[in-house]
């Protein structure tokens, strides 16, 4: 509290929106956070007076607290009451203007992107997954694999046999290779 | 926006520390060259276990305040001995930090200090003292306070 001044008169000047602290309007009209004469000025129900955008900074700072910064009385957007005083131009919600409503999102789009469902290079993201399934029907898939559609295997000794055999061995040590340096690198 | 309005709010609470202090607390002229903190000494009341005794308080302003309370600290040589207060000049305060409101100013958080120092009955340190000064931050405000003792 600053001490009162004896010159009632002096304190209704608009001239002098930023007081300097000297008493000379006794900071009667400034903010509770700004401490500058109220602009876009509410008042809460228990009678604290606050510029609506120093107020609506504080309810976003502590929104699961929203005391009055004063006496610690409930408050919020719903429990302030706007101010219009005559010098004011424009007669709208200070609640309206500033701070409006929260701003409207621009979410990415879903990406359905047909490609390999496993690599996704799209939103920026890079994307792996590697899983070895429900292990023992899998390899049980593998033992007893009657009848699954797959052509029957080359006669024995053939040209095409050799091949395969050859293509077989080069992919188990392309396996085991990976093996190791995934294990041991 | 931001950034102009906290200078100015802080450059006011120093004119009014500056023209018309409250008893007991004093700005110190010669801390007010860098920007953003200031020091206040602050006198023990009268009739206290701290009548006649001077501390100095150092006030740090961050970015978001006033929504977020400033780093306040003892220092210099004399720190006051209070089971609130820590030898490295901490400051156990539930204002200073979740109780925190941006109507407080530096003005009532010198006279929560001075109040909190009348009322204590014993010069003691806190009881983890040596503790907390060999593993706190260097920033009052990282420690996790725990406030429990309401009398002093």
């Amino acid at each position: 509290m600053e001490p009162s001044t004896d010159q009632p008169g002096t304190s209704h000047s608009t001239t002098n929106p930023i007081s300097d602290g000297s008493g000379e309007n006794n900071g009667q009209f400034e903010c509770n956070i700004c401490l500058d004469t109220a602009k876009d000025a509410v008042i809460s129900y228990c009678g604290h007076l606050f510029c609506w955008p120093c107020l609506h900074q504080w309810l976003e700072t502590k929104p699961n607290r929203q005391e009055c910064p004063v006496c610690k009385a409930g408050i919020g957007k719903d429990k302030v009451v706007p101010l219009y005083g005559r010098g004011s131009t424009n007669n709208q919600d200070p609640r309206e203007k500033l701070p409006p409503r929260p701003q409207a999102q621009r979410p990415e789009a879903e990406n359905r992107n047909p490609g390999f469902p496993g690599l996704n290079f799209g939103d920026g993201s890079f994307q792996m997954s590697f899983g070895i399934g429900a292990f023992p029907f899998g390899f049980f898939g593998t033992l007893f694999n009657i009848n699954d559609g797959r052509p029957r295997p080359p006669p024995f000794g053939g040209a095409q046999y050799q091949d395969e055999q050859m293509l077989s061995r080069v992919f188990l040590w392309v396996a085991v290779i990976l093996m190791f340096w995934l294990f041991f690198l | 926006m931001a950034g102009c309005f906290v200078q100015k709010r802080i450059q006011k609470e120093i004119l009014t520390l500056k023209n018309s202090p409250p008893p007991g607390m004093k700005l110190c002229d010669d801390s007010l060259s860098s920007p953003g903190q200031f020091m206040v000494e602050v006198k023990g009341a009268e009739g206290t276990l701290f009548a006649g005794e001077e501390f100095k308080l150092l006030f740090k302003f961050g970015q978001s305040y006033p929504f977020d309370s400033p780093q306040v600290t003892f220092v210099g040589n004399q720190i006051p001995v209070h089971p609130h207060v820590y030898s490295n000049g901490h400051i156990c305060l539930s204002i200073l930090t979740e109780d925190w409101s941006p109507a407080l100013s530096a003005e009532s958080v010198c006279l929560s200090i001075i109040s909190m120092l009348s009322s204590c009955s014993e010069k003691k340190r806190p009881p983890d003292n040596a503790f907390y000064i060999r593993t706190c931050s260097k920033n009052p405000k990282n420690t996790k306070w725990w406030f429990h003792d309401d009398k002093v």
